[in-house]
């Protein structure tokens, strides 16, 4: 047992030696994210008093109404605790990076795999439990339940949410031993990414917002049954919720049993899975471990890139690169669980789109106005995972690219080629589908789509642009660049673009309206002309100052 | 083909290379000793333009490394401390990348390719991700993309580490050759005996500073022991000797 108690000093050693570390802009940062953290969660605890407060108010079922809501949120944390979980522990499982030294160490085995595991229960679920806080505060304010209330809970979210990460951790368990190769954690990757992807897209689907609507009211009546049944009954998502539920009632007894189950089944199922990690976890890992052969053969053939460019008689060592990147890019698995993950961003922003509640021409053409900004922010903030760490990515190997003939010019030209189609064509499918799914008319879905066609422009050469101004060559993954001052200040730059750019747009957007509304001459030109000039201006400055700048950094750069 | 005249890298108040004035000849092979943190690879990084001097200057091959890196890095070819290279490119690809970055001709690649993954037993490893490769296999590698450009000046950094003594062998041997042909090799080692076998010239650095520079009995004169190897030589000249009291306590 003492190994183990060491294993949990070394963590509190790091907690203890990384926060003692900080310096002052790291702090300035920490407290910054933790209050932009703190307001959404704020803002996220208005939200759920608004909707649980109308949920309550519904005349006979309003509290099966809140419950159910309850029992609904609940399960969806559970499953995505367990995805999550399973993903998780696929890293810390068999590729932390300290893992080769700690399974050379004389540690039992099982301590070993209950660290991780706790690691694992962690990693998969403080997100998920910081978002659940707002709703059982507005739960408790709603149903004016007392403080003791939030212990209750606060007693059995623990183990409820080691129940959903265990369910990871131990598919993870017997997948490795029955597969044990590196292969399965791309697959585990591909698959838990498509599960979050259809679990997000399928409870946009449900239409929640349904619920809270009066010309629902009727159908919910109907199904007056189906909300008092339980949901998903043998999860303990189910537990938790009837846990709660007996608890506002004052039945004790039910509130016992059903906290015996949450936290008898945790130590229970932990327990097993010790046991079975003493059996199965060494075969697991040790599979993890050895190599896959890929078998391609030498393939000597020009890439398309490099044939196409030679055709076009563009700069060679750009295609170079370009044909490097995409190969990097694309056999990574980690980058398709993110384009399945946008896939469903996408069919989620457009089915949203799609149910807003508008009525006239002119307000569904209007909304197709600003909704360059929003789909903006979402290139900006692809651009920010995406295009801002493409030059950091070079990684450690940028020792190739710095000791070649080659000028930093060009290495930023191809980051820039290499991202900007990609997003153009998503700013227009998120654009021009929002247009048709509005029914906005020619002039409003040209302007929007030539604009968002303009800033992905604008923003991938901004992306490249930090990305060579705050260059991070030496990290261990992509979270660190982006979570970085620059990636910080790029996102800020980005936002400040596409609200400027959308206030520049509006003066001549209003005098369409004007026209549309029947004003006699609304249209002043030379505002128009000022405006298309100011447009013209930021964009160009936008593009170019960071690009400007970042190429003189790294052009100087001697180490992070 | 390179010469340093009082090259000075400071980073902050360190001072990593101090005034370093050398001249390397046309097939030459010059072996760059000293202990770890000495400045070695800041002076390999300087002359290769990674990094840039504080003051001095430094020509490669007749190029200066500040007003004509890009002629410079033309010219040269480095192998680093440390072969990273990107995990998710087949040793092929990776060959092919480094191939068309120097612009070496497609009909050559072709032919030389294989070639040199036969020669460096990575063959059957030449359609495999790079991510799979042993340490010593990427170093090969590495190798392997140097020598497909025939470069007439290598700067390498531990050139040696990792490989297996059947391709140090035959490292060493293309390193003659090479230099045989005219080009100049500027190789920094921590190996004493393949310095020794292998160099023609040898200059030894300790904090920042070339403490000593010539052949290997000018160097056994300098530090007056006639019948001494380089190990002793070298460690008579950085202070090597002082751990002896801390092995008795072992």
């Amino acid at each position: 047992m003492r190994a183990f108690w060491i294993l949990l000093y070394r963590r509190w050693l790091s907690l203890k030696n990384s926060l003692v570390s900080q310096d002052f802009w790291a702090w300035t940062k920490k407290i910054f994210f933790g209050l932009a953290g703190l307001a959404i969660l704020v803002g996220l605890y208005f939200g759920f008093v608004r909707v649980l407060n109308y949920l309550e108010g519904v005349s006979l079922i309003g509290s099966l109404l809140s419950w159910k809501l309850t029992a609904m949120t609940l399960l969806t944390t559970f499953s995505m605790v367990a995805i999550s979980g399973l993903i998780t522990a696929m890293t810390t499982l068999y590729y932390s990076y300290d893992l080769r030294f700690l399974m050379s160490a004389p540690v039992p085995t099982r301590f070993l795999f209950l660290d991780k595991s706790l690691e694992t229960a962690f990693y998969s679920s403080w997100t998920l439990a910081l978002v659940i806080f707002p709703y059982i505060l507005a739960l408790g304010n709603i149903k004016s339940l007392p403080f003791s209330f939030y212990f209750v809970f606060s007693g059995l979210f623990v183990p409820f949410l080691a129940l959903g990460a265990a369910f990871g951790i131990g598919l993870s368990l017997a997948l490795m031993y029955f597969f044990p190769s590196s292969k399965t954690r791309d697959v585990i990757w591909i698959f838990s990414s498509l599960a979050f992807a259809c679990v997000y897209v399928l409870i946009r689907y449900s239409q929640p917002e349904k619920l809270i609507r009066p010309d629902a009211l009727e159908v919910v009546a109907d199904y007056l049954n189906y909300l008092q049944a339980p949901t998903a009954a043998y999860l303990p998502s189910w537990w938790l919720t009837k846990a709660l539920m007996a608890y506002t009632s004052g039945n004790w007894a039910m509130v016992w049993r059903q906290a015996g189950l949450i936290v008898g089944g945790a130590v229970f199922v932990y327990l097993l899975l010790v046991w079975a990690a003493g059996r199965f976890y060494v075969t697991g890992f040790s599979g993890s471990q050895e190599g896959v052969r890929w078998e391609r053969g030498l393939q000597l053939r020009p890439s398309w890139e490099q044939r196409g460019f030679k055709c076009l008689n563009l700069p060679r060592e750009i295609s170079v690169f370009l044909s490097k990147d995409r190969k990097t890019f694309f056999r990574d698995v980690k980058h398709w669980s993110q384009l399945l993950l946008i896939m469903a961003l996408v069919l989620v922003y457009l089915f949203s789109i799609r149910q807003l509640p508008l009525e006239t021409p002119d307000l569904k053409s209007f909304v197709s106005f600003l909704n360059i900004g929003i789909a903006g922010f979402v290139i900006a903030a692809l651009s920010l995972r995406f295009t801002f760490p493409a030059i950091s990515l070079e990684g450690k190997s940028y020792w190739i690219f710095k000791s070649a003939p080659l000028n930093v010019r060009s290495l930023m030209r191809e980051k820039f080629l290499f991202s900007v189609f990609p997003t153009m064509f998503l700013g227009t499918v998120l654009v021009g589908f929002s247009n048709h799914l509005l029914g906005a008319d020619v002039f409003i879905s040209s302007v929007s789509v030539a604009t968002i066609l303009l800033c992905t422009w604008t923003l991938c050469g901004m992306g490249v642009g930090f990305g060579a101004l705050f260059p991070r060559f030496h990290v261990e993954n992509v979270h660190q660049i982006e979570s970085s001052a620059g990636g910080f200040l790029y996102m800020a730059c980005a936002l400040g673009y596409l609200t400027l750019t959308v206030a520049v747009e509006a003066g001549p957007i209003r005098m369409y309206f004007m026209e549309r509304m029947g004003r006699a001459h609304p249209w002043n030109w030379n505002w128009i002309i000022f405006c298309v000039g100011t447009l013209l201006l930021l964009n160009a400055a936008a593009f170019y100052v960071p690009g400007v700048l970042g190429r003189r950094v790294l052009e100087n750069y001697e180490g992070d | 083909m390179i010469k340093t005249e009082n090259l000075t890298k400071r980073f902050g108040r360190l001072v990593a290379v101090d005034r370093l004035s050398l001249e390397v000849a046309p097939g030459e092979i010059f072996g760059f000793l000293g202990p770890n943190g000495a400045g070695k690879t800041t002076t390999v990084k300087m002359l290769t333009g990674i990094l840039r001097p504080t003051s001095g200057r430094a020509w490669v091959g007749g190029h200066d490394v500040v007003a004509e890196t890009l002629e410079v890095k033309k010219r040269l070819a480095l192998v680093p401390d440390e072969p990273f290279v990107y995990p998710k490119l087949t040793g092929a690809e990776f060959l092919r990348f480094m191939a068309d970055l120097y612009q070496i001709p497609w009909e050559t690649q072709k032919k030389k390719i294989p070639e040199l993954l036969e020669m460096f037993e990575l063959l059957d490893w030449g359609g495999e991700l790079l991510e799979s490769y042993s340490h010593g296999m990427r170093q090969k590698l590495v190798l392997a993309g140097v020598l497909l450009r025939e470069p007439k000046i290598l700067i390498l950094d531990e050139p040696m580490v990792g490989l297996d003594p059947k391709s140090a062998r035959m490292v060493k041997e293309i390193f003659k050759t090479l230099s045989r042909r005219g080009a100049t090799l500027f190789m920094c080692t921590h190996i004493l005996e393949i310095a020794e076998k292998l160099c023609h010239r040898v200059g030894i650095m300790i904090q920042g500073r070339l403490i000593a520079l010539g052949t290997v009995q000018e160097l056994q004169r300098q530090a007056a022991q006639e019948d001494r190897n380089l190990e002793d030589i070298f460690l008579s000249l950085t202070g090597g000797h002082e751990y002896s009291a801390l092995l008795k306590n072992l």
